[in-house]
């Protein structure tokens, strides 16, 4: 009986083992194609996830106002359509895990630049900060090129 | 004789045990396998005479923890090899000193996490570029999708690299095949 139960413990130390080896992954990419010029950019909409129930979008729009930049309430006379998918995950409380921003063209839809952030439980940063860090990253980062940027 | 609340322990004990077996068994992601997408096609019937650069971005290491993702690098190799098996360009260089440079981004790839079969939704950006002229010959936004049955595979991770790596190799041939139709001059 005893040793039964202690097999048991050891099943459990060794999942949790497993299960929070993966708990402080970070990870911040931001790609823009070769034929965007980010600097045109100017004027954005930002069209909410239809899956968004805590407006991540005002986020986003709050963040592209204070980097300078015009947000309108409709798709015409826009410079970029700005979509995004965030998924959250709960962790004692519930936390952002990851978020994705891509400008699009208004025209054709082609994506003109896209970042990408995830921070597991450990390093989680609040939803300000992962749209922060998704904007810089697109708009600043020196390390972005024409295809990619792993940091 | 034992009591009825430690009957009720040991039964959530074995419940959590026998979730911790699941855990255990359920294995670690791995990365797309290159090779799963190249495009096996002999040919798009056309031949550009041109040389091409292939950049390709947006993808990801995979942790053996995290989900199934494709790396720059086997993406970039994948669509070169594609490129090369099927003489859609006269040649791949190696450098930025070619007729065209080609861009293939990574845009988004859904993550499901649970259930029998997994599909996998893909888009991916490609731009085509005449190196000469700086003109921009193709800007398309191309998406793709592959469902992986839960008989095809025993694991869950090894249905979902198979999903993503089908879904990526159409979204490749799909690339190619606009590139094809294009008049390149």
């Amino acid at each position: 009986m005893i040793r039964r139960e202690r097999t048991i413990h050891v099943v459990l130390l060794l999942s949790l083992l497993v299960l929070l080896h993966g708990c402080a992954v970070n990870k911040a990419t931001a790609t823009v194609d070769q034929t965007t010029d980010l600097s045109a950019l100017k004027m954005f909409h930002v069209k909410k996830y239809s899956k968004d129930t805590r407006d991540t979008n005002v986020l986003i729009e709050n963040k592209l106002t204070e980097m300078g930049f015009h947000i309108s309430g409709t798709e015409t006379e826009v410079d970029a359509i700005v979509t995004y998918v965030d998924k959250w995950w709960w962790d004692i409380t519930m936390y952002m895990l990851e978020l994705t921003i891509t400008l699009r063209d208004p025209g054709s839809d082609f994506p003109l630049a896209t970042g990408h952030s995830l921070h597991t439980s450990l390093t989680r940063k609040s939803p300000e900060g992962m749209v922060d860090e998704v904007l810089t990253n697109i708009f600043f980062s020196d390390e972005k090129r024409g295809a990619d940027s792993d940091k | 004789m034992r009591s009825e609340e430690q009957i009720v322990i040991n039964s959530h004990l074995r419940f959590l045990a026998a979730c911790a077996m699941i855990t255990l068994l359920a294995g670690c992601a791995s990365p797309a396998s290159r090779q799963e997408l190249v495009v096996e096609e002999t040919s798009f019937g056309t031949r550009h005479p041109y040389s091409v650069f292939v950049i390709a971005g947006g993808g990801g290491e995979t942790d053996a923890t995290g989900y199934t993702n494709i790396s720059n690098e086997d993406l970039e190799g994948a669509i070169k090899e594609s490129i090369i098996k099927s003489g859609l360009f006269s040649s791949v260089a190696k450098t930025h000193d070619a007729d065209y440079k080609l861009s293939v981004n990574l845009v988004s790839m859904s993550k499901p996490m649970f259930g029998l079969s997994f599909t996998i939704d893909m888009e991916m950006s490609w731009s085509l570029v005449n190196t000469k002229t700086g003109a921009a010959v193709m800007r398309e936004s191309i998406k793709s999708s592959h469902t992986t049955g839960g008989g095809e595979a025993f694991a869950a991770v090894t249905r979902i690299r198979m999903a993503v790596e089908r879904a990526a190799e159409k979204n490749i041939r799909q690339g190619l095949q606009k590139i094809a139709g294009l008049p390149l001059n």
